[in-house]
This record gives structure tokens, C-alpha cells and sequence, in this order.
């Protein structure tokens, strides 16, 4: 089935063939002496040409030609040094590497030659133009052509206007060019960055291009050119500036350090506290995207009694090169001051440039945030009073908030917490009118057909609206989507079972979105916590629950900067990436999910807080040992800890071997209470050796160390 | 909205698909012997094919005049893939006649009395490595190549084909990959050269040629390897590049070498390549997601016994020149980025002739297509073990175990123990 008879040749066919190969070579061996000669005459420039016309490839023939036209060129009459005497010379090589290109368009000497002879200034703009034309029509995607004709549109100054009408005439002529789609992305970017006539409004000039590919997208939903370039166009409405969206501690709050010990006590807006024993609490910013250049010389910080000069910042979640969306730093008050009333801090956000998004956006809005911190005095006798009980996190201790509680208020009030949306740009109007539109025409072509992208892209332009539409200065309470996406999103997972894992990850996303992004949907998720049996002096706590979601990933944060405890017990967690930006957490619930290797937890080290801790019921241990700790830090492997308490461990029968990446996990928290049964790894050399790792510790599984 | 009829490439796109699916389809009904037959590597036919080229070819061939080193290491590289090797004869013949192509000056050319070209070169150095032996690689000139790649070297800090030729992405790796594997590369020849390499790739995430241009597996696979063997890989997005080469592979599960071109046997080596070498950048690909540094991806586990032993670290040698063999004993660490079994089938059933491999259903054979379709085969079946040296269970190999094909560098698409042999050879000059 593979081979198709072959046609043998006949023998005069098979004769004539050789004689050519015979005459071919000797062409070869002739200008070959010619170019080491250095002989330019006449019949030898007539006898490269013949080599050439046959054979592209010969890069040392293109040589040849271009000493050959040196020499001529050099050698001209005295008194005959005119252009038309030039012109000839250079015409005749632009013959040539017409005729050439004719044998074979592929030839990377003959596009080159020809480039050399038209950096000589030679030939006219028109006739190059044609010679494109020509050849793109017989290949349209030929690259060698399409790079001559940028080399050409430079050289001659076309403007980029009428190479963008050029593409526009190709995709006209084939809609699935991808090179003429490209090619138009690199003019149009380009256009739009000098902002000349016609390209000064952004917004305008994408709307058309939307309508323009919309054409090709209609006429086969499953041709890959026009949806990449959808997709390009998308990115291109979306890009604006990196917002400020909100910190801890909150705009207007006032912050009450203490060293209360264990959870904090009841929280009542606008009197947060926070407990440290080294009075400095953390300070986080956290932006619409990530970015860079969070520093001293970007973030002011005005306050009293902050001592100790320039602050360091730190990107929470670094994500590519160092950008990050959360950034964080430790502010602290020196030990002198022993009570504090009232000290106002004023933090400006991008007051000088330097703050700037992975996309090249500058944060150019400076945006203001104050808050007040106190410090009582002689907390220290008091904490001493309160000793920390094990935290038991069964259903019948949550209770949903009633409408006027206190909780509900402190939701309400930390909903609200945003950064003033009055500075905001508002240039994202016109976008999120050409992203409605758009949206309607690709609910118009999945109406005929059920195509996975144009589905896909639904989803996409849903959530670019609702991004639009909260990061907007304008709250017109436009209506979102999220359940049609959630929906879109459940549709391909069964259209499309090999994607599966991406369309979990973007289906979490926008859920946590859902969940999160406004008041109404939060106190939803939001319980309080309080411990039927104990004791009634024991405060009630807010507890965020996103419990038995599906949830594969972990969302934006920009609302839940305040949470303490949180419950994302049964999901569908591998990983926790995000949850490092939770920096007041102190108690997580993380059971009942699918992580399956201490490893995974590894954001949880940031976590200076964190109390409690249930993993239950997951996976770790659970795959067959794992050979891929290459990659972590392990004894083996020197390490990003800094040091390794052998020694600690030396006289026990539990070696640290065997459990370094629980060490690696748990060696930098301070934990009272972990539940971990219901893992594969659980036994009990483990819970001895988390006990000796960590003092701190009271109880794992309910069994408290004493037992 | 105006209705459109199909565009060409749209119907090309079609044919082929239907084509290829037909193939599938009459194989997949076929009894279970018959069936397996058609899943064998006719080992055999293709060498005597390739034997029979280097000694005679057609007088069709003379376009390939200025391309005369290339023909010597598709075919050579081919049947190394292959196991075998060529006989005494023809194996002095080939080190005889690629001594005649090498320039006095350094270098060698399209055929004896060319001018010396930096791809030609790349082409002779690989043929002569893969033919080995004291006689083979003692013949290269590695001062004069030395020069020469040094004259080559532009302005932009990338190199140029040849004197007075163009400059890209092409003449950037074969120089730096001669270079590395004879030892000679010192910072004067990767000065800029990264510079050069990173302003070509493009916002797709792929690498084109020039600046400028559409990003294209044949660039993208010489712009890594080049990064690669220069230590600046990490200056890539490599998560751009990686989005960007996962989606070439199509339905057809052979991969395409540009968005919505043809499916073509050969950039089973250029895609697969790349997709192979980014298997062992999981270090730096984490640093750039921003993951953290006890993140594990989706990798590669031999057995349930091996523990620390393997994470052992490796002895690795110093300097620039011994990037691409660090880079070849150092482990994968995730798994493979592409389809192996999909790809495996479309070159065992739509490229395989009765002798040779061709780009792709009605196409004819040639050696090109032989020499690329081969060593993405080899990529493929060693794709699923850790170490280069390991060998690959069964069910990593589709069709019979007997279709299982020499492992190569994939920096340099040199069949690994002739690396090995080179390597030492010229680690001593």
C-alpha cells in the first residue's frame, strides 16, 4: 500500500538525463576555475549564468557573480561611467535570479544575491513588487519570499499602511495564509505603537480587525490561522495597565498587634488584630498581574515610629523573570515604643515609576492607602493566660452568618476594602463593548455549529469581559457570566477528555472568580466557626469555606487577603500554588484532595502563621516512591535549606533520610495541630519524627505527644 | 455573514487528512499478522537503499551538486540509525572524499573546489564523527575551522552562511554545533550569539529564521540547541516555546513545521528534537513559571527501587565546550511534551517506502526525508527513559521490539556512542 509503482524510465529519457548531468558538471568545473582564476570575461560570466540557471543551490557560482560584478563594475570605460552602463550590469543579475528562482524558489543564495544587488540601489520598488507577487502567488507561505518582501518594504520605506493592505489582499485570496496573518500582527503592532492617522484609537482598529478575521473563522470554524490571530487580537484588547487592587492591612482599617497566641481573637471591623511577638506584622500589595519593580524607591511608606529605613520588598509568588502579583513586607516598631494609641501609616502605591507589568505596562496611576496600628501595652500577661486547644473542624462547629452578625458586617466591610476605583482608566470601555461583540458573534457561530475552539474562545471572551468589567472604574452592574462559562467549560471537558486537566484548571479559575469577586456570592462562602463544646469565652472565628468545588487550582486573591482560616477540603487540589499570599492564615483545611507528595505543599513555608493544618485523605505516599526528588532540594542533591540538623536525629530510629521532604515541609512551620491520617505515608515513625521536628506541636491526628 | 468557499490550503489540508486517515483505517481493519506487519521497520531495504546511494546515484541528483556533504550524512547518520555501519571501502571513499571538500582555509564545501559554507561544514563534521575512527577525525582541521568560523561571525553577533552570504538562525547553530563537538568553541565565537537568537523568536513562542519572520520548527530546533550548547537557554521563554511546539503535532500525529502547514515526516526530527532537548530543561522551565523549587512535573519513574541512587549528582565537567555533554548525562526530568506512539505511527505507516521515507503520503522518497524521519523515530523511542544510555521497554517501541533505533544526542543529531567516541577523541586534543 505504500510504494506506487514506479515508472521506469525509458532509455533515451534515462540517456538525455545523463548527458545533462555530464554537461551540468562540466559547467561546474569550469566556473569553479573561473571564480579561483579570477576570470571575468564575457563567456565565462555567460557560463555562470548557465551553471546558476540550473542550479540555484551553487552558492559558490552566486559568489563568483558578485566578483564578476565588482570587477565590471570597477572596470568600466573611463568615459563611460553612466547609469545606463550600470544598470545593465545590475539588470542582467536580476534576470538571473529571476530565472533562478523559477528552477527553485527555495534557493537561499539566489534571494540572497538578489538582496545584495537591490542594497546596491538598484531596481525599482514596482518591479520587486511584482517579482513577490509572483512568486507568493505560486507559494503563498514561501518564507524566502515573505522575508524579501520585508527586507524590501524597509529598504524602499513602504509604508507599513500599504503592507498591511497587501496582507488583506492575500487572506482575501486564502484565509488560512497563517504567513499573512502574521505578517499583518507584526505591521499592525507596529502601526499601533506610532499611533500615526488612522491608528491613533486603539480600540477602533481592533474592532475592524475582529471583523475582518470573523470572516475566515465563519467560513471554517476548524482552520487554525484565523483563530490564532483571534487570539492574538484578544491579548491586544486586554492589554492595559497593571492595577493596584488591594492590600493588607486594609485601606482605612486600624490594626491592633498583639501577642495574643493562637487564633486571633474575634475580628470587628474596623479593629483588626494580628498577633506577633515581634511586632512587626507583614505588609501586602497585591496587583491585577504580576509585575516587577516593587521597591523603596516605587512604594513609599510614611509612618511615625517604622524604623529601620528603606523596606525590603518581596515578590510572594514570583512568577516568570521575578514578576509577581502579591508583593510583601515586614513593617515593625521598635521595641521602645511599649503602647501605642494611634500611629497612622500612609503607604503610595507607584509613586514613582518603576512598577511594571510582564507585558511591558507601566503602573502609572500612584494610588494612596492608610490605615492606623495600635499596640497595646502589657499584652505579654495576657497571652500568658490563653493556652491553645485542639481545633476540631466537623461540620456541626460551622454555622452559616446571619445577615447581621458581627461577621457579616466584617465581611461586608473588607468587601469593600478595595482601592478606590476612581483613578482607574477608562479607556476599557470601548474594549469591553468590541469583547460584547464579539461575544455575540461567537455565540451566533456555535448556534450552527459545535466546534471545541469556537467554544473555548466563549469562555475566554467571558472571562475578558467580567476582567474588563471589575477591574473597570465603572461598576454598572453589568451582568456576568459565570455560569454559562462554568457550563462552556464542563461541555469540553467531555467534548475533549485529552484536555481535560486545562479545562479543570480554567473551569477552577473561574469559579474561585465566581466565588470570590463580589459580596453577595463571599458571604456565601463565608461561616463562622465556633466549637459547640467549648467553652462559651472561647470567641467565634469567620471561616471561608470553598469546599467540594472540584477546584483543581487556586484562584486570585485579591478579596481574601484577610482570611485566617480556610476550609478547601474535598476538591481536586494536586497543587496549592497562590495559597503563600494568604499570609494571616492560621488555619487551612486542605483534606480530602488529591496532593500527592509533601512537596506539593511547599508554599505553605511562607506561611509565618499557620496553625492548624489538616492534608487527611489525600494522596502523599500513595504512587510508587517517588523518583522524581531530583528536582526538589534533598540531602542528596545540596539544597536551598540551609542547614540540616543531622545531628537532632542522629540517635533516633527514625533517620532523616527517609523522611527529608517532610523535613523540608515542615522544618520552617510552627504548627499546634496537624490531622494527616488517610495518607499512604502516615505511620507512626512519621508522628514521632513531625513531633521531634517540630516543638511547637500538640497534636497530630488527635493523639497529643504526651500519648 | 458571506459564506466563503474552502481556501486551498484548506482543500490541501483535506487530502492529505483524508489520505492519511485512510491509511490508518485499512491497517487498523486488517487481521491481526497482516496488521503487524505493516507496523515493522523494513531495517533491511532501507539499508541497502541507503548503501546503494552513497556509492551511485542518478544523474537527477546533480541539483544536489553544491550539497554533496549533506547527501554523505543523511545517508551515513541514516545507517548508523539504523545499527549498521558501511564497509572499509566505502567508508575510506567518504573520509577521502569529504577530505577533498575541506577548504585549505578551513572549512568545508558543497563539493571539492567549493567555497567553504557553514552548513556543508556542519554536514561533513556530523558525517565524519558518525563514521569515527582515528582516520575520520583526524582529517578535520580543527585551527583552520577554527578561523573560519571565527571569519563567518557578523556584526550582529550571529554568523553568516558563507563569505558574503546570509545571515540566520541556520548559521548560528551549525556553527556553534561544530564548535561544541570538536572542542573549539570559546567565547570570541558565542559572543552575541545569543542577542542574535532571541530577537528571532517571535510572540508565537517558536524561533523563525530573521528577525521578523513566522516562527518554524526547522529554526526553532536550531535556535535551541544553539542556546543549549551556548548556556543561554534559559534567556528563551521557553513556556512560549513549549505552547508553541505541543500544538504542531496534529490531528494527521505527525507534526507540521509552521501553524496550518501540511504534516511533513521530517519535522518529526526538528519538532521532536526540540521537544526532546526541553525535556531536560525542567530546572530552568520552573524558574521561569515561577514555580516553586520543590514543584515536580510529570516525570519519568524506571522503577519503584530507585531512590536516591539515581539523584546522585554527576560528575559534570567544566566549560563551555562541555555543555552538550553535561546536557546528554544529565537526566530528564519530565515527561515527554509529544505524542510518541501517534508519531511512531504516522512515520512507520504514512512515510515508510518499501526503502526509505518520504515527507508524507504521495510524496516520493529521498534521503532528507530517510535521515529526519529516522532520527525522530530514534527520538521517540527514547523519549521514556531517564538516562540517554537506559534502554526503552517494550511499550515504548510501537510495532515489533526489532524497530528499535540507535539513542542520539539530540543537541547535535549525532548517534550517541559515536558522541561518545568524539568526544573523548577531541576532549584529549
Amino acid at each position: 500500500m505504500h510504494g506506487r509503482p514506479r515508472k521506469a524510465p525509458t532509455d533515451e529519457e534515462q540517456e538525455a538525463s545523463s548527458n545533462k548531468a555530464v554537461k551540468l558538471r562540466d559547467l561546474q568545473s569550469q566556473v569553479l576555475q573561473f571564480h579561483r582564476n579570477k576570470i571575468y570575461t564575457k563567456e565565462a560570466i555567460e557560463i555562470s549564468a548557465k551553471l546558476l540557471e540550473s542550479n540555484p543551490e551553487h552558492y559558490t557560482g552566486w559568489n563568483y557573480r558578485k566578483l564578476a560584478v565588482e570587477h565590471l563594475l570597477d572596470h568600466l570605460p573611463e568615459n563611460g561611467v553612466d547609469s545606463e552602463s550600470i544598470q545593465s550590469i545590475l539588470d542582467e543579475e536580476l534576470r538571473l535570479v529571476e530565472n533562478a528562482l523559477k528552477r527553485n524558489f527555495k534557493s537561499y543564495g539566489a534571494w540572497h544575491h538578489r538582496k545584495w544587488i537591490l542594497s546596491k540601489g538598484h531596481s525599482s520598488t514596482d518591479r520587486e513588487l511584482r517579482l513577490l507577487s509572483k512568486f507568493q502567488k505560486l507559494d503563498s507561505r514561501n518564507f524566502h519570499a515573505w522575508n524579501y518582501r520585508r527586507f524590501i518594504s524597509a529598504l524602499k520605506k513602504i509604508p507599513d499602511e500599504e503592507e498591511l493592505q497587501y496582507t488583506t489582499n492575500m487572506i482575501y485570496d486564502n484565509f488560512s495564509n497563517y504567513s499573512a496573518w502574521h505578517n499583518r500582527s507584526v505591521l499592525l503592532s507596529n502601526l499601533l505603537e506610532k499611533g500615526g492617522k488612522g491608528y491613533d484609537d486603539r480600540g477602533t482598529v481592533l474592532g475592524e480587525e475582529y471583523e475582518f478575521v470573523r470572516n475566515a473563522l465563519f467560513t471554517d470554524p476548524d482552520d487554525q490561522s484565523g483563530w490564532f490571530y483571534h487570539l492574538w487580537l484578544l491579548e491586544q484588547t486586554l492589554q492595559r495597565e497593571p492595577l493596584f487592587l488591594s492590600s493588607w492591612p486594609p485601606n482605612g482599617s486600624t490594626l491592633c498587634l498583639s501577642i495574643d497566641g493562637y487564633l486571633n481573637s474575634q475580628q470587628s471591623w474596623p479593629m483588626l488584630h494580628f498577633q506577633s511577638k515581634a511586632r512587626t506584622f507583614p505588609l501586602i500589595l497585591y496587583f491585577s498581574e504580576a509585575v516587577e519593580g516593587v521597591s523603596s524607591s516605587t512604594v513609599t511608606v510614611e509612618s511615625e515610629y517604622n524604623a529601620g529605613g528603606d523596606l525590603i520588598w518581596r515578590p510572594l509568588s514570583p512568577k516568570k523573570f521575578g514578576f509577581s502579583q502579591a508583593w510583601l513586607t515586614d513593617l515593625k516598631f521598635s521595641d521602645k515604643v511599649h503602647s501605642l494609641e494611634s500611629c497612622p501609616v500612609k503607604i503610595t502605591v507607584a509613586h514613582f515609576p518603576g512598577i511594571i507589568s510582564s507585558s511591558g505596562m507601566p503602573c502609572s496611576q500612584s494610588c494612596h492607602l492608610s490605615f492606623t496600628v495600635c499596640v497595646p501595652a502589657n499584652d505579654q500577661e495576657r497571652s500568658e493566660v490563653q493556652t491553645a486547644h485542639r481545633i476540631s473542624l466537623e461540620e456541626e462547629n460551622f454555622k452559616a452568618l446571619a445577615t447581621q452578625s458581627e461577621e457579616a458586617k466584617l465581611v461586608h466591610s473588607l468587601s469593600k476594602l478595595e482601592i478606590e476605583k476612581v483613578n482607574r482608566p477608562t479607556t476599557c470601555k470601548q474594549s469591553l463593548e468590541t469583547i460584547s461583540n464579539e461575544i455575540a458573534h461567537c455565540q451566533e457561530l456555535l448556534s450552527s455549529t459545535d466546534c471545541k475552539i469556537g467554544k473555548l474562545t466563549l469562555a475566554r471572551l467571558w472571562m475578558a469581559r467580567n476582567t474588563l468589567i471589575t477591574y473597570g472604574s465603572t461598576d454598572d452592574g453589568t451582568e456576568v457570566h459565570y455560569e454559562d462559562i462554568l457550563a462552556l467549560y464542563r461541555d469540553l471537558m467531555k467534548m475533549d477528555p485529552v484536555h481535560i486537566c486545562y479545562y479543570e484548571d480554567e473551569y477552577s479559575l473561574a469559579l474561585w472568580k465566581q466565588a470570590t469577586s463580589n459580596l453577595v456570592s463571599l458571604l456565601k462562602h463565608c461561616y463562622q466557626y465556633q466549637e459547640t463544646s467549648s467553652s462559651p469565652s472561647m470567641n467565634p472565628s469567620l471561616c471561608v469555606r470553598l469546599n467540594g468545588l472540584s477546584l483543581s487550582r487556586i484562584g486570585s486573591m485579591e478579596h481574601l487577603l484577610w482570611v485566617q482560616m480556610l476550609d478547601l477540603s474535598h476538591n481536586k487540589l494536586r497543587s496549592i500554588e497562590g495559597l503563600e499570599t494568604l499570609q494571616l492564615l492560621s488555619c487551612l483545611n486542605l483534606s480530602n484532595n488529591k496532593i500527592c507528595s509533601f512537596t506539593a505543599l511547599e508554599p505553605l513555608k511562607k506561611l509565618k502563621s499557620l496553625q492548624v493544618l489538616d492534608i487527611s485523605n489525600n494522596e502523599i505516599g500513595a504512587h510508587s516512591i517517588d523518583t522524581r526528588r531530583y528536582l526538589c532540594s534533598s540531602p542528596l542533591n545540596h539544597a536551598l535549606v540551609s542547614e540540616w540538623h543531622f545531628d537532632k536525629f542522629a540517635s533516633d530510629d527514625v533517620t532523616l533520610k527517609d523522611h527529608w521532604d517532610a523535613y523540608l515541609i515542615f522544618d520552617d512551620l510552627n504548627l499546634i495541630q496537624l490531622e494527616i491520617m488517610g495518607n499512604a505515608i502516615v505511620d507512626d515513625r512519621l508522628r514521632s519524627f513531625l513531633f521531634k521536628l517540630m516543638p511547637s506541636l500538640k497534636w497530630i491526628d488527635g493523639e497529643s505527644k504526651c500519648d | 455573514m458571506a459564506k466563503m468557499t474552502a481556501s486551498k490550503t484548506q482543500e490541501e489540508q483535506w487530502m492529505v487528512q483524508n489520505q492519511v486517515f485512510r491509511i490508518y483505517d485499512l491497517v487498523y481493519r486488517l487481521p491481526p499478522h497482516a496488521q503487524s506487519v505493516n507496523f515493522e521497520l523494513r531495517r533491511d531495504d532501507h539499508i541497502e537503499y541507503l548503501t546503494r546511494s552513497l556509492t551511485q546515484l542518478g544523474p537527477n541528483f546533480t541539483v544536489l551538486d553544491a550539497n554533496r556533504p549533506w547527501l554523505c550524512y543523511w545517508i551515513i547518520h541514516s545507517i548508523a540509525l539504523l545499527g549498521d555501519c558501511v564497509d572499509d571501502n566505502l567508508e575510506s571513499d567518504a573520509i577521502d572524499f569529504l577530505r577533498r571538500c575541506q577548504d585549505p582555509n578551513g572549512g568545508y564545501g558543497g563539493g571539492p573546489g567549493q567555497m567553504p559554507h557553514l552548513a556543508t561544514t556542519y554536514a561533513a563534521i556530523n558525517a565524519l564523527l558518525t563514521l569515527g575512527g582515528h582516520k575520520s577525525l583526524s582529517s578535520i582541521n580543527r585551527e583552520k575551522l577554527y578561523s573560519f568560523l571565527l571569519r563567518m561571525k557578523d556584526t550582529s553577533g550571529g554568523f553568516r552562511m558563507h563569505d558574503g552570504g546570509e545571515v540566520d538562525v541556520r548559521a548560528c547553530y551549525t556553527a556553534i554545533s561544530v564548535a561544541s563537538v570538536l572542542n573549539i568553541l570559546d567565547e570570541r565565537l558565542t559572543q552575541n550569539v545569543g542577542d542574535y537568537i532571541i530577537s528571532c523568536q517571535t510572540y508565537e513562542g517558536g524561533i523563525s529564521g530573521e528577525p521578523g519572520a513566522e516562527a518554524h520548527g526547522g529554526y526553532t530546533f536550531c535556535g535551541l540547541a544553539a542556546m543549549v550548547l551556548i548556556n543561554e537557554v534559559h534567556r528563551l521563554d521557553l513556556p512560549g516555546l513549549i505552547n508553541w511546539v505541543v500544538f504542531r503535532q496534529g490531528i494527521e500525529c505527525g507534526f507540521q513545521g509552521r501553524t496550518n502547514k501540511l504534516v511533513d515526516g521530517c519535522y518529526s526530527f526538528w519538532q521532536g528534537g526540540v521537544a526532546a532537548i526541553i525535556q531536560r530543561l525542567h530546572l530552568m522551565i520552573k524558574e521561569q513559571l515561577g514555580l516553586s523549587s520543590t514543584f515536580k512535573f510529570d516525570c519519568i519513574t524506571e522503577s519503584d527501587d530507585d531512590s536516591s541512587d539515581t539523584d546522585r549528582e554527576k560528575p559534570m565537567l567544566e566549560g563551555l565546550n562541555n555543555n552538550g555533554y553535561n546536557f546528554i548525562k544529565g537526566s530528564k526530568g519530565m515527561r515527554p511534551l509529544f505524542n510518541s506512539m501517534a508519531l511512531q505511527q504516522y512515520i512507520l505507516l504514512c512515510t515508510q517506502e518499501e526503502a526509505g521515507f518520504r515527507d508524507k503520503p504521495g510524496k516520493r522518497r529521498d534521503h532528507y526525508h530517510t535521515c529526519y524521519v529516522l532520527s525522530g523515530l530514534s527520538v521517540c523511542h527514547h523519549c521514556n527513559v531517564k538516562e540517554a544510555e537506559t534502554p526503552p521497554l517494550p511499550k515504548d517501541v510501537m510495532g515489533p521490539y526489532s524497530n528499535l533505533l540507535e539513542p542520539v544526542h539530540p543537541l547535535y543529531n549525532i548517534v550517541l556512542d559515536k558522541y561518545y567516541e568524539a568526544h573523548e577523541f577531541f576532549a584529549r586534543l
